[in-house]
């Protein structure tokens, strides 16, 4: 279906224009930029609304686009728009409102601030629909570098070191990336005459298992590393805690998420072969990263490399739903991704109050937050206990998907992945109780939650018991994509 | 009809979710009415709805909770007798709980938190009882875990009540663990997660994987109910308010596992191998427990350890495949042990907030009333003839009797020692608190009014709820058994065999109370000895699992965060980086500044390159 | 062509030695600078020598090239040599070695 008003387009330069306006507004006064951004994030959010709302669950793409671009390489602009993205995208523009009222008292250079933020959105928006490979590219590095100054210069302490970091990690992965889709599309175009690096077409390609394993691998290096997959992590934790609080909030809930998205759009129906060689690996290195993440996690004492280490063990968990390779695990490895983000996204926007309040993130030096501010750590509470996956909470439906999907086709990995959520359960309780129970923090600043503070914490508590207790609309929209992703890549 | 039984769990969770929200927005007595309402609503609702569950029982389905390729869960009620009579004795004792306390956390400024979470604890209660597939289960299974978290840690201010809190979460969600690989390999197997639908199909089941799921399913069971080897976590619980013990660690949560196993009974009795084990936990859970409670100190301490010993009772009667005989001790240890944990939170109040039974004694004179009010909840649990307690436990040991076998008849003597123990240390706690003068200093603190009266009911129904399941033997019909569909149940022995089983009872009872009696009616300060201590500590089983489990998770932890992450990984990621620091400072050597140097470089550079083609052209 | 092509490369090869000598040797800017101009008229010679040689004008128009080039460079290397003059009082390289790693 193609209509004539290119509406995926307009979802994908609101953003972009909002952060020009974010500039030129900046020049005049610094504190209506906060109001640009949030007016642009409110507008992506209820176009990417409306666009879920007005597709009924079929296969194929609800919205297409497609322009000549750069005629003589054959790059085109493709976007195109299915159930899949369209979840992803609304959860994209979801998150970016948060993380602009997240970053609603930002002193520092407020208007290159904001319009970074927005720029980043752009470009996560155009990962979810690009459908060439060079747009794609451009995107997926267009990611990394708003990201990089938001670290970078807005951070705290370490922050230029964990920016370098996160920035050489993804940037190697990226350029692997990049020397994969150029031999493909030089390949394709010597065995078809036509030289394109158009998704379709480039499935198509002929590969030796050599090098369809080599290419597997290059894809694979950038995806790996965004998830990020146990041992290629160690750039998170660091982007983390050294990030301002909307740095974390959309690195757990958009750029990790880009990761997956591209394995399983790109990395997988392109090499199929390859990849589901590669599964009981993938799937080696998702269970060893659940555990790990999870023991390294009980020991930290940073919140906020506690959180990130969790979100490296759940996203093991997506991967090892990935290497399932059936229909209920990754529907399940999708929601979990959806669920996580929402609930990631609330505990470090939470984190960001505390340590606004206690002026730590020192697990020793907090403690009986709930005497002094009963209604933050009751959000904390419940963001918690849906991290910990407590079942009616958002993260247990993505879950107990995974495991089912799992145990149908290897009922071993689905034992010991159960396993891990009594170690997400540990971690977790030990971050609630030496920060909400106990008796050894007396906070600066006693003020509970202001509005601007609800206003970000109850849409997501909402989000977390809805998504816990009624996931279905988002696993109707997922049943077509993923099942048409799942026979692209041919099913075991 | 559907609109009853939607009410029987919509109503707690209402009101929970009410509570949370608004709580502490609105007037002061305000919560607790929503919270008491909402409760004795639900219990109204499952009186209202009683009958409809006979026979097959009732089905309701809400809406689809998950759906995904093969794998359907609904939010759905299977409202049948065995879950009909469980969702009237939960919420009923719940009623009468969230009056007492009303009256108990009157003056407590968390008054909100707690019914809060008292009432979502029984809406996951009921979700437990009333499901009607496993995934919908789990969520009450887990829900009711984490109400039990919150709530044992309630005065969190103290660390050791949130320490508490943490362990009976984590110990238990080890349980849980069992659980969900046996809901997985159930879905595997039948390709259905709905209780009837396994129930249905379990007669194509090969014998090993109904042993292997069944023991998973009892490790789950375990976990909930504070079997060996899962219970550390119980005595621990004790950190919470009283009426919180009472609900959650007496009367309906740790029964979870019992009712789980019968939920699932015609899985479960596929595999005797799995009978056999679920008894053994079951009588040796109910001796150890019996032993622990013979040495503690602290009332509710001793009536914890009581409780797992109980519970062991119940997983006895289903080792023995007796649904009926498990149900019935459910039902009458319910109320009875509500009975006595209510009681001594008035006790304690009494004594001035003193839970330690050396510093009481004298009791009977600072409150008859509460006084009759514990010993007729003793008398229960001791198994004094004619209370529910004995016939409960009576048909759970004449069952084990009627098997005939020497396994089963080893289980019956051990079952009949446990009798002998629990009556000694009810005995005990009897002489401890009441006989004597009071020991302590503290002046007492009168229960108020709200306090006392849900306990005459409870007084009653726990006196007399053996009517619920009389054997013939009494000019009973058995009625339970009938309800349940469970006729193979009612045992049929020789007159002289029944009577040789009740004297025996009697006779062990008798005897505790002797023992006691010799040697706790004067109350002596004494040093511990190495036994009690032993006992004390629950045969040190927190240091066994300190040294097995904990310790070994910690040190990999430390092994994770130092070695690998900040060692290994790090040290890789440092290493290139100083590799390419150490390689970028040694070519800045070749970079001196110098012109002529450079000059230098390009002509000899220069000179390579041409003898170098020189060369190439020359061979 | 009145003299042959041979004497001319030799001249010429003469010349860009001559240069890069001076280049190398000397320590005085200017020098080197004159040394630089040296070796860049003895490849104009050669482009001059050759375009007679295969009669054809596109050497000749290489070499005016080269000399606007020349011209061009001789004027902004002289401006930097006042310049760095003016900032340490001597022409000489030795002391210039500020682009040291």
């Amino acid at each position: 279906m193609a209509t004539d008003f290119p509406l995926l387009s307009l979802l994908l330069f609101t953003p972009l224009a909002g952060a020009l306006l974010c500039l030129v507004a900046g020049t005049v006064n610094t504190s209506n930029v906060r109001w640009v951004a949030l007016v642009t994030a409110g507008a992506v959010l209820i176009l990417s609304l409306v666009l879920c709302l007005i597709q009924t669950p079929t296969a194929g793409w609800l919205l297409y686009e497609d322009y000549s671009w750069i005629e003589a390489f054959g790059i085109r602009y493709t976007l195109g728009l299915d159930g899949l993205s369209s979840i992803l995208i609304l959860l994209t523009a979801f998150l970016q409102v948060l993380a602009v009222l997240v970053s609603w008292q930002q002193k520092r250079a407020p208007a290159i601030f904001f319009a970074l933020l927005l720029i980043l959105e752009t470009a996560a928006i155009g990962v979810l629909l690009a459908l060439d490979m060079i747009l794609f590219y451009l995107f997926w590095e267009l990611l990394l570098i708003p990201m990089f100054f938001l670290i970078g210069v807005w951070g705290y302490q370490r922050r230029f070191y964990a920016a370098v970091k996160f920035f050489l990690f993804t940037l190697i992965g990226s350029l692997c990336l990049l020397l994969a889709v150029i031999s493909l599309y030089l390949l394709h175009g010597d065995q078809t005459g036509t030289y394109t690096f158009a998704l379709e077409a480039l499935k198509q390609t002929e590969l030796s298992a050599t090098q369809e394993l080599v290419f597997f691998l290059c894809f694979m290096a950038a995806f790996v590393v965004k998830v990020p997959l146990f041992p290629f992590h160690s750039w998170l934790p660091d982007a983390h805690a050294e990030g301002p609080a909307a740095g974390s909030v959309d690195l757990a809930g958009l750029l990790l998420k880009t990761g997956v998205y591209g394995m399983i759009r790109f990395a997988f129906p392109l090499f199929p072969d390859a990849a589901r060689n590669a599964m009981p690996i993938l799937a080696l290195l998702a269970l060893v990263g659940l555990f790990y993440a999870a023991w390294v996690a009980f020991q930290q004492i940073d919140i906020k490399r506690i959180v990130a280490y969790s979100s490296i063990s759940h996203m093991g968990f997506v991967i090892l739903g990935l290497a399932a390779w059936n229909q209920t695990a990754w529907e399940g490895s999708v929601l979990l991704m959806v669920n996580h983000a929402v609930t990631t996204a609330g505990l470090f926007a939470v984190v960001a109050m505390i340590q606004q309040r206690t002026g730590t993130r020192n697990l020793d030096q907090l403690g009986g937050l709930w005497k002094s501010h009963p209604n933050m750590s009751a959000f904390f509470l419940l963001f918690c206990m849906a991290s910990l996956g407590l079942p009616g909470l958002a993260n247990f439906a993505g879950e107990i998907l995974i495991l089912i999907g799992v145990f149908a086709v290897k009922p071993l990995w689905a034992i010991v992945a159960v396993a891990g959520v009594l170690f997400s359960a540990v971690y977790t309780l030990r971050l609630v109780q030496e920060t909400l129970w106990g008796n050894n923090c007396e906070p600066h600043d006693k003020q509970d939650l202001v509005s601007r503070e609800w206003i970000i914490l109850i849409p997501l508590a909402v989000l977390v018991v809805l998504l816990g207790c009624y996931p279905q609309p988002v696993l109707d929209l997922l049943r077509e994509p993923v099942s048409s992703l799942l026979m692209s890549g041919g099913l075991p | 009809m559907d609109i009853l039984l939607t009410l029987i769990l919509l109503l707690p969770l209402a009101g929970g979710v009410i509570n949370a929200c608004f709580g502490n927005r609105m007037p002061r007595p305000a919560p607790v009415f929503i919270a008491s309402g909402a409760v004795i609503g639900s219990f109204l609702a499952c009186l209202g709805s009683f009958t409809v569950a006979a026979g097959e029982g009732y089905r309701l389905v809400l809406f689809t909770w998950l759906k995904s390729g093969d794998f359907q869960a609904d939010i759905g009620l299977l409202y049948d007798p065995l879950a009909a009579i469980m969702a009237l004795m939960v919420t009923g004792v719940a009623s009468l709980i969230h009056l007492y306390a009303a009256g108990y956390m009157e003056d407590d400024p968390d008054q909100v938190r707690f019914f809060a979470l008292l009432n979502l604890f029984v809406f996951a209660m009921l979700t437990i009882v009333l499901a009607d597939n496993l995934l919908l289960l789990f969520l009450g299974w887990e829900g009711v875990g984490f109400c039990s978290y919150g709530l044992i840690g309630f005065w969190y201010r103290k660390t050791e009540n949130a320490d508490a809190g943490r362990k009976a979460f984590i110990v238990t969600r080890t349980g849980d663990l069992f659980f969900t690989v046996a809901l997985l390999w159930l879905f595997a197997i039948f390709g259905t997660v709905s209780i009837e639908g396994i129930n249905a199909g379990v007669a194509d089941l090969d014998l090993t994987t109904a042993t292997v799921i069944s023991l998973l399913l009892l490790f789950g069971a375990c976990g909930k109910s504070a079997q060996v080897p899962l219970m550390s976590w119980l005595p621990d619980a004790m950190a919470g308010p009283t009426p919180v013990s009472a609900l959650i660690h007496a009367a309906t949560m740790v029964t979870a596992g019992v009712y789980l196993l019968c939920r699932l009974f015609p899985l479960v009795s596929l595999s005797p191998l799995a009978l056999a084990v679920i008894a053994l936990i079951g009588i040796a859970t109910a001796f150890y427990a019996a032993t622990c409670a013979l040495a503690q100190n602290e009332i509710k301490r001793v009536l914890a350890y009581s409780t797992m010993s109980q519970v062991g009772y119940m997983f006895l009667a289903v080792g023995l495949g007796s649904v009926s005989a498990a149900m019935f001790h459910l039902l009458t240890h319910a109320f009875f042990k509500a009975l006595l944990f209510m009681t001594a939170g008035c006790l304690i109040n009494l004594a001035g907030h003193e839970n330690d039974i050396r510093r009481m004694g004298g009791m009977r004179q600072r409150s008859p009333l509460v006084f009759w009010l514990f010993i007729a909840g003793l008398l229960c649990l001791a198994g004094a003839p004619l209370t529910s307690g004995f016939f409960s436990k009576d048909l759970i040991l004449a069952t084990a009797f009627a098997h005939g076998d020497p396994f089963h008849l080893g289980l019956y003597g051990l079952g009949v020692a446990t009798a002998a123990l629990t009556s000694l240390y009810c005995f005990r706690l009897a002489y401890l608190v009441f006989a004597g003068d009071f020991r302590g200093e503290e002046l007492p603190h009168e229960p108020n009014s709200l306090m006392l009266w849900p306990l005459y009911p409870l007084a009653i129904i726990g006196l007399g709820a053996g009517l619920l399941n009389l054997p013939h033997l009494f000019a009973g019909g058995s009625w339970l058994s009938g309800w349940l569909d469970r006729s193979q149940d009612v045992l049929h022995l020789s007159l002289n065999t029944e009577y040789l089983l009740i004297a025996a009872a009697v006779a062990v009872f008798v005897l505790g109370w002797l023992v006691a009696g010799l040697r706790y009616r004067k109350y002596t300060e004494h040093q511990p000895s190495l036994v009690s201590r032993f006992l004390l500590s629950g045969w040190r089983v927190d240091n066994v699992f300190d040294v097995l489990l904990v310790q070994p998770f910690r040190n990999i932890g430390r092994f994770c965060s130092q070695g690998v992450e900040i060692g290994l990984i790090e040290g890789i990621l440092n290493g290139a980086a100083r590799g390419c620091t150490d390689l970028g400072s040694r070519l800045r050597g070749f970079a001196d500044g110098k012109v002529s140097a450079y000059l230098q470089g390009l002509v000899w550079g220069f000179v390579l390159i041409i003898g170098w083609f020189l060369l190439r052209a020359l061979i | 062509m009145i003299v042959p092509m041979e004497h001319l490369l030799i001249l010429a090869t003469l010349l860009f030695a001559l240069g890069l000598g001076c280049v190398l040797v000397r320590r005085n800017l200017i020098m080197i600078l004159i040394g630089v101009e040296i070796m860049i008229n003895s490849v104009g010679l050669v482009l001059v020598g050759a375009s007679a040689f295969w009669q054809q004008v596109d050497g000749q128009i290489m070499v005016l090239i080269l000399m606007a080039i020349t011209a061009a460079e001789v004027a902004i290397g002289l401006a930097l040599v006042v310049y760095l003059h003016q900032q340490k009082k001597s022409i000489d390289v030795g002391i210039f070695d500020e682009m040291r790693g």
